[in-house]
């Protein structure tokens, strides 16, 4: 099992990922509301493996919160996120979100507030920079509208 | 006070629990949530959709749905009616030429069945600001004294401080029944 990036096949979901696009994405210690990295996304993050550099101090926050932000201008029904973490090519995470309704034209985040592993069960970073890969599938209902993948280092 | 903290003192259950903040635009709901987390709100701009907050402890979910006030955006409030265990109405306090509006736009937000007995907590935010109406004037303006369907509530605050957020809290915790408990502690925990 890898991590892949696909496109849509769907004539409406071609019509959605045309003009759907992902702004940025942040990282905050999530105790304190202090951002410790944020990226704009680069434009071909569709086709192309994405690199994220974060830095090694995220891995000693207790409580982390990850913010994407996307805009669409076409309506979605029912958007889904998927995202699959993969580990030396193991899938070892995987969750998902429902955001319903996307409206046309709009802008929109998700903050998502996550507590660390306990101390023992956390990897070192220097063992996980480059080997942890994010997949992340955009659906409309169960019509896939684009699935990309990020790299991550910890710098 | 970290959020997941608090979180993490409840007991361990696999609820989910659905936030929905509403309000006009400029009335300060991203302010209030950024400032719930401990963030700059120094650059919040006017939101173009939905901002969406989840909290995770245990299997247990919290999700805080803001959503654009804009004129533009209101036609589409609806959509994001479903499964709301709390209605938060945010109120700028000081921008006395749209209380009718903002008035008229939770009238409507009342009438909907999808709403229907969803705990209702009005914040009648910037009151920081030298021209605000006190939260009475506000009740009194938005007709709340009226309301006999739900339980509700109205707190002075001001986003941009933080005074006045905790003591909304305070009310929804006396509430009793079971949708109106998980919602109160769930407030609790953001808080």
């Amino acid at each position: 099992m890898a991590a892949e990036i696909e496109g849509p096949t769907d004539e409406l979901a071609m019509k959605i990922n045309e003009g759907f696009r992902i702004n940025w994405m942040n990282m905050r210690d999530a105790r304190v509301g202090k951002v410790l990295w944020e990226q704009q996304w680069p434009e071909d993050w569709k086709t192309q493996e994405t690199v994220a550099s974060i830095p090694k101090e995220v891995m000693k926050c207790r409580e982390v919160s990850r913010e994407l932000n996307f805009s669409s201008a076409e309506p979605i029904d029912k958007f889904t996120m998927i995202q699959r973490v993969f580990v030396h090519e193991v899938c070892t995470e995987e969750w998902n979100f429902d955001f319903g309704f996307v409206i046309p034209g709009s802008t929109n985040s998700w903050q998502s507030t996550i507590e660390a592993a306990d101390e023992q069960d956390m990897l070192e970073p220097e063992m996980l920079s480059g080997n942890v890969l994010i997949e992340t599938s955009f659906l409309n209902g169960d019509t896939l509208i684009n699935k990309s993948v990020v790299r991550i280092f910890y710098v | 006070m970290g959020l997941l903290s608090l979180l993490r003192q409840l007991k361990k259950s696999d609820g989910e629990a659905r936030i929905l903040v509403l309000g006009l635009d400029n009335a300060g709901k991203t302010t209030i949530l950024k400032k719930l987390s401990d963030e700059d709100v120094t650059t919040i701009t006017p939101t173009q959709g939905f901002n969406i907050k989840s909290l995770m402890h245990e299997g247990f979910k919290l999700n805080v749905w803001d959503i654009g006030g804009q004129k533009s955006i209101r036609p589409y409030w609806r959509n994001y009616f479903d499964q709301t265990d709390c209605l938060l109405y945010v109120i700028d306090s000081a921008d006395r030429k749209r209380l009718e509006e903002t008035g008229d736009e939770l009238s409507k937000l009342l009438e909907e069945d999808k709403l229907a007995g969803v705990p209702l907590l009005v914040l009648a935010n910037k009151q920081d600001l030298l021209n605000a109406l006190p939260a009475n004037e506000v009740a009194e303006g938005l007709n709340l004294f009226s309301i006999r369907d739900r339980p509700w509530q109205i707190q002075p605050c001001s986003a941009k401080n933080g005074t006045g957020l905790q003591d909304g809290m305070e009310w929804l915790v006396k509430q009793p029944g079971t949708v109106r408990q998980k919602a109160t502690v769930l407030f609790l925990c953001i808080w």
